[in-house]
């Protein structure tokens, strides 16, 4: 600024409403990295699919595994089976690595993995690639997910216990510091909270509830020197929400930046304001995008990309974007291509690079973000006095908080009193075009790929040298018990071509497997009406008819960790007057059935969100007809289901389908109370 | 063969669902069902299916560990002796306004796909504060004719202790630790009635060796003078730690209601069905049939004495 005292030779003036370097030259941001969520049926097509996406402007990679490599099973066990390259890519060994990055140069690229309890072992794989590849393994950048406390709150895709997840956590962090120095560790999640449900306060306290605990294990560890300790702090970065409130969203990124600098400045004392930046990519949010007028979700996806854009101080380094048909199926390329475009578009097209934070002086805007910032401090006081987020996640409140949440919004979809246009709002339209093309507008996954895959993984079986793979399977297990950093030997594994399976098996073995709570107990849901009245009734009715309460086991069978949908319906039935046995996800069909048996259950309720419908409901159907309930007990199945499938579920036997069409809970129950009375012979109509 | 003879056969060898039907058979709590039930009884004694199970109750605090100790100490059990057969038996007290509840004792527990030996049924308890339902001990009474233990898992807060005691062959308490100052450990009246005491959640530290002291001196405190004290076991759940001590004060003790006892059991058990379905004036009508003893023994079985019963006659409808 120049002052009227002292005029000073010439200084440029400068705008408040303009950008200026360093050198005090006029100047416009950079567009935050454009990435696509990506990746399914094998190696080599996700690899074509990355190769044409960098070719259209994308500008880092961001790689969806399939369920069996993030669960740590390689393609061939009978848990993978029917989910090898459903919803990404498989990856069994460091010859599928090498394929899925043919002719992408790893130190040039920024690459983003969605793994987390094999997390080590995929970070493994690519060094291994690069290693193997002759390239500079200090250059290479990128993230791996590696947040196994969300997994546990909403994704699911956990292994082991905590204390063993968060030491594999530390781990990398220690590695990377001095090998990777580019490399994010991990990357703390608040995006799935959201999508189970968070409130922004929520999604705030407990992201950052979590880094704490990380940064807090490390410490603890002590394998970091206290000089070097600010730069570990310096390298957490954040994966976030973006909801279509987006107004209060932009303000929660606001309150992130604003609390995470008071977290690393009074909590670990870190002086260098470079390393205390909110460091954050985004997805927005996907749980709002619905089935009913697809089309509408392009508008909300946009409003949603302007949320975690728009201001300056608080704008996300990545992004990526759902597509408009994201309740549907997978996205094609070209929905993919059309999402990448409304990025481009606001990148590059209009004006928004060019100014500074449009927010800053903002009453409005600074009132809001306070009034988060204390909702949020005081979750986390809650959460540190019950000890710390370890002891939050097993004592089940975080997730029974998050049930909570997750009832109430339902609740107010179903009430009306939260607008879904198309949903619970003008719900008369005319029938999309984008949904009559020959393929119906969804993706479809080549199931010939399975085969090549299998075919790939039988193939490095035979080939390689089982006394190195012994010899480094026995490293990495005396690694993991001795306490000694497992990151060495897992690359050691990933060279001798080593399986996902077989590391993962290697420390299940060490460290055990974990279950977390449930969440469901006690929740309840915020519909009364008439219709519930009615199904009540009828299931009061049902008790005087046949000497019992109905009872439905509601099952999650395969891998998928989509936990909303069946936490809802276990919530809604109990209302509705049901027994329930909910016992989390990723059960085997038989497990399912033994627990419908044992139980003497009246129905069987499947959810399925991971593609894997036909096949899974098969197996839980004849498993129930092997012990002998296969006329007894009914099965209905809930989920993403394509249209073009629920003829092929009827026939398996499926006696209902329901999708996210249906979110009207009362309707839901009163079908179930159908299909319940007709198996016993007792009608209340 | 009729319908109910197939599902006892069935349940005889152990298949689950002709078992599970049979549950919820013994849980029908109408009194057409009554006959039914006496007849599956009498088929079960005909076919050699005598009360044989011991019978051991876990109760204690919301939380404390109980269904996952339970799972861990049935599986523990029957892959330690190759003759037993455990079925649990799990009583969750959530209940709903809407008459529903969420069986939440199940998720806790995992028992290997296909195992005959190990049976676990979840039941609602139809009391706003937990304990026993009104189906337990029917249900007790089917499943000790067919498995040589039979687990109770119920949620004590205080007053369905008593019933547990009459139920089962032995009480564990099941408590876990405390935070800092609480020193009191609980009300003397829960203190009384288990046969042992079992603190899980020995994992946490500290806290687990400051509840030890504390529990031991509440207990000396409730029933002082005690010719042998009742003991406690320190285990954890998770960790299996001390969960062999339990098993070995099971079987130590692995004792079944003898004919007196039985009589005694069914007597209590009887009485509060009455009391249950009809009310004072139901026991006053017992007392005129000459009471539940004599009934009983005339009768044959519990569930055939149910069938004679001359209950009220329903007044009619408004
Ligand atoms: C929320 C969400 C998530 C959350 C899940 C949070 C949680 N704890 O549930 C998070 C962010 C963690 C997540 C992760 C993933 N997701 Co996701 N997710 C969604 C999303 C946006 C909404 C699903 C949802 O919760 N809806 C709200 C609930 C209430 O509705 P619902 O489940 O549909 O249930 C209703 C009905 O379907 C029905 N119903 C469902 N089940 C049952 C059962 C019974 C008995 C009955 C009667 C009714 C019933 O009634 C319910 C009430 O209305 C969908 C897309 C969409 N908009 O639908 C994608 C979607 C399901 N996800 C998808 C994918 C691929 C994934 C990942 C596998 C990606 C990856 N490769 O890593 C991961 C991993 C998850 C895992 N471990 O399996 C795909 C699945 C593609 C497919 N099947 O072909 C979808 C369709 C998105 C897409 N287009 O790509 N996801
Ligand atoms: N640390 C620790 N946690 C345990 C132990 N046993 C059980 N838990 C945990 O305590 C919680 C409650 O366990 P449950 O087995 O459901 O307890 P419960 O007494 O049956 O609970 P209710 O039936 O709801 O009263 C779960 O999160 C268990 O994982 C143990 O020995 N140590
Ligand atoms: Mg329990």
């Amino acid at each position: 600024m120049s002052s009227p005292n002292d005029p000073g030779p010439a200084a440029p003036e400068r705008l408040p409403h303009r950008l200026y370097d360093a050198d005090g030259n006029p100047t416009v941001d950079r567009p935050w990295i454009f990435r696509t969520y990506a990746g399914h049926s094998s190696a080599a097509a996700s690899n074509a699919l990355y190769r044409k996406n960098l070719a259209a402007g994308q500008t880092g990679l961001s790689v969806a595994f399939d369920l069996p490599t993030q669960t740590g099973y390689s393609s061939d066990h009978p848990l993978a089976l029917p989910e090898v390259g459903k919803v990404g890519v498989p990856i069994n060994t460091i010859e599928d690595m090498h394929q899925l990055f043919e002719g992408i140069p790893l130190a040039e690229m920024n690459t983003s993995m969605t793994i987390n309890a094999t997390a080590m072992w995929l970070l493994a794989l690519y060094i291994g690639v690069a290693r193997e590849r002759g390239e500079d393994v200090r250059r290479l950048q990128g993230t791996t997910q590696n947040d196994i406390i969300k997994e546990y709150l909403a994704r699911g895709t956990y292994i082991f216990p905590p204390e063993a997840s968060l030491r594999l956590i530390a781990e990398m962090y220690e590695y990377c510091l001095d090998n990777l120095p580019k490399w994010n560790a991990s990357n703390i999640c608040s995006y799935h909270l959201q999508e189970a449900g968070a409130t922004p306060a929520q999604e705030l306290a407990f992201a950052l509830a979590n880094a704490i605990g990380v940064l807090d294990t490390i410490r603890e560890r002590g394998a970091v020197s206290p000089e070097r300790f600010p730069e570990v702090v310096g390298r957490i970065s954040f994966f976030v929400n973006s909801g279509i409130r987006f107004i209060e969203e932009m303000c929660k990124m606001r309150a992130f930046v604003e609390l995470w600098d008071e977290i690393t400045r009074d909590r670990y004392g870190v002086q260098d304001p470079k390393q205390r930046l909110f460091r954050y990519g985004v997805q927005v949010n996907s749980l709002g995008l619905t089935e009913q007028q697809p089309e509408n979700n392009a508008w909300r996806i946009l409003i949603e990309a302007l949320g975690v854009t728009l201001s300056r101080k608080a704008r996300c380094r990545a992004l990526q974007l759902p597509a408009w048909n994201e309740a549907l199926s997978l996205p094609r390329p070209w929905d993919q291509q059309w999402s990448l475009r409304l990025q481009q578009i606001l990148a590059y097209e209009t004006d928004l690079l060019e100014y500074p934070d449009i927010f800053d002086g903002s009453v409005v805007i600074q009132s809001k973000v306070d009034e988060l910032k204390r909702q949020a401090r005081e979750e986390i006081a809650r959460i540190e006095a019950m000890g710390g987020i370890r002891a939050a996640v097993e004592s089940g409140y975080l997730k029974s908080q998050l049930v909570r949440s997750m009832s109430e919004r339902v609740s107010r979809i179903n009430s009306g009193e939260l607008v879904i246009v198309g949903v619970n709002r003008w719900t008369d339209g005319l029938p999309s075009p984008l949904l009559t093309g020959e393929d119906g507008g969804i993706f479809k996954v080549d199931e010939a790929e399975t085969r090549r895959t299998l075919e790939a993984l039988a193939a490095v079986r035979a080939k390689r040298d089982p006394a190195r793979v012994a010899a480094a399977l026995a490293a990495l297990e005396d690694a993991a018990r001795s306490g000694k950093n497992m990151m060495e030997p897992s690359i050691e594994c990933a060279l001798a071509r080593v399986t996902t399976g077989e590391w993962a098996d290697t420390l299940r073995r060490v460290f055990g497997e974990y279950r977390p709570p449930t969440g469901v107990e006690g929740q309840r849901l915020y519909v009364d009406n008439e219709r519930v009245a009615e199904v009540r009734r009828r299931a009061e009715e049902f008790v005087r008819r046949t000497g019992h309460r109905p009872r439905i086991v509601v099952g999650k069978p395969g891998l998928d960790g989509h936990s909303n949908g069946a936490e809802v319906v276990a919530v809604a039935a109990r209302h509705c007057g049901f027994d329930v046995v909910y016992s989390g996800i990723r059960l085997t069909p038989e497990e399912i059935v033994q627990s419908a048996i044992e139980e003497a259950a009246d129905v069987i309720g499947l959810s399925i969100l991971s593609g894997s419908h036909l096949e899974l409901t098969r197996q839980v159907i004849e498993g129930l007809r092997a012990a002998g309930a296969g006329d007894s007990i009914p099965v209905i199945v809930g989920g993403i289901i394509p249209k073009a499938d629920h003829e092929a579920l009827r026939a398996l036997g499926a006696r209902q389908v329901f999708t996210p069409a249906d979110f009207d809970l009362a309707d839901v129950m009163s079908r179930i109370m159908d299909v319940v009375e007709a198996q016993a012979g007792v009608s209340a109509r | 063969m009729s319908e109910l003879d197939r599902l006892l056969e069935g349940a005889i060898a152990l298949d689950k669902w002709p078992l599970a039907r049979l549950v919820r058979l013994f849980e029908d709590p109408r009194p057409a069902a009554v006959p039914e039930k006496a007849a599956a009884i009498a088929g079960l004694e005909a076919r050699g299916a005598a009360p044989r199970a011991m019978v051991a109750g876990y109760t204690g605090t919301p939380g404390s560990g109980k269904s996952t100790l339970v799972g861990q100490l049935a599986a523990r059990l029957i892959s330690r002796d190759p003759a037993a057969t455990v079925a649990v038996l799990a009583i969750d007290p959530s209940s709903h306004r809407s008459g529903g509840s969420i069986l939440g004792d199940r998720t806790r527990v995992h028992f290997p796909i296909g195992e005959r030996r190990l049976y676990f049924r979840s039941q609602a308890s139809d009391r706003e504060l937990g304990g026993m339902g009104r189906a337990t001990y029917p249900v007790v009474r089917l499943l000790e004719r067919l498995f040589a233990y039979v687990f109770v898992e119920t949620v004590g807060i205080g007053q369905s202790e008593v019933e547990i005691e009459r139920l089962a062959d032995r009480v564990y308490l099941v408590l876990q630790p405390l935070g800092g100052d609480q020193v009191q450990f609980m009300k003397a009246g829960i203190m009384e009635v288990p046969h042992a005491f079992i603190l899980n959640k020995s994992d946490v530290g500290a806290a687990a060796r400051r509840s030890y002291h504390a529990l031991r001196a509440s207990i000396d405190f409730a029933r002082p003078g005690e010719a042998s004290p009742p003991p406690i076991f320190r285990t954890s759940a998770l960790s299996g730690d001390g969960l062999d001590d339990v098993l070995e004060d099971l079987i130590a003790h692995r004792s079944t209601h003898d004919a007196e006892a039985r009589r005694a059991r069914d007597c209590y058990f009887f009485e509060k069905w009455v009391r249950d379905e009809y009310g004072r004036f139901g026991l006053d009508l017992l007392e005129q049939q000459g009471g539940a003893d004599a009934l009983l023994a005339a009768s044959g079985s519990f569930e055939a004495a149910q069938a004679a019963y001359r209950a009220p006659v329903a007044p009619p409808a408004p």
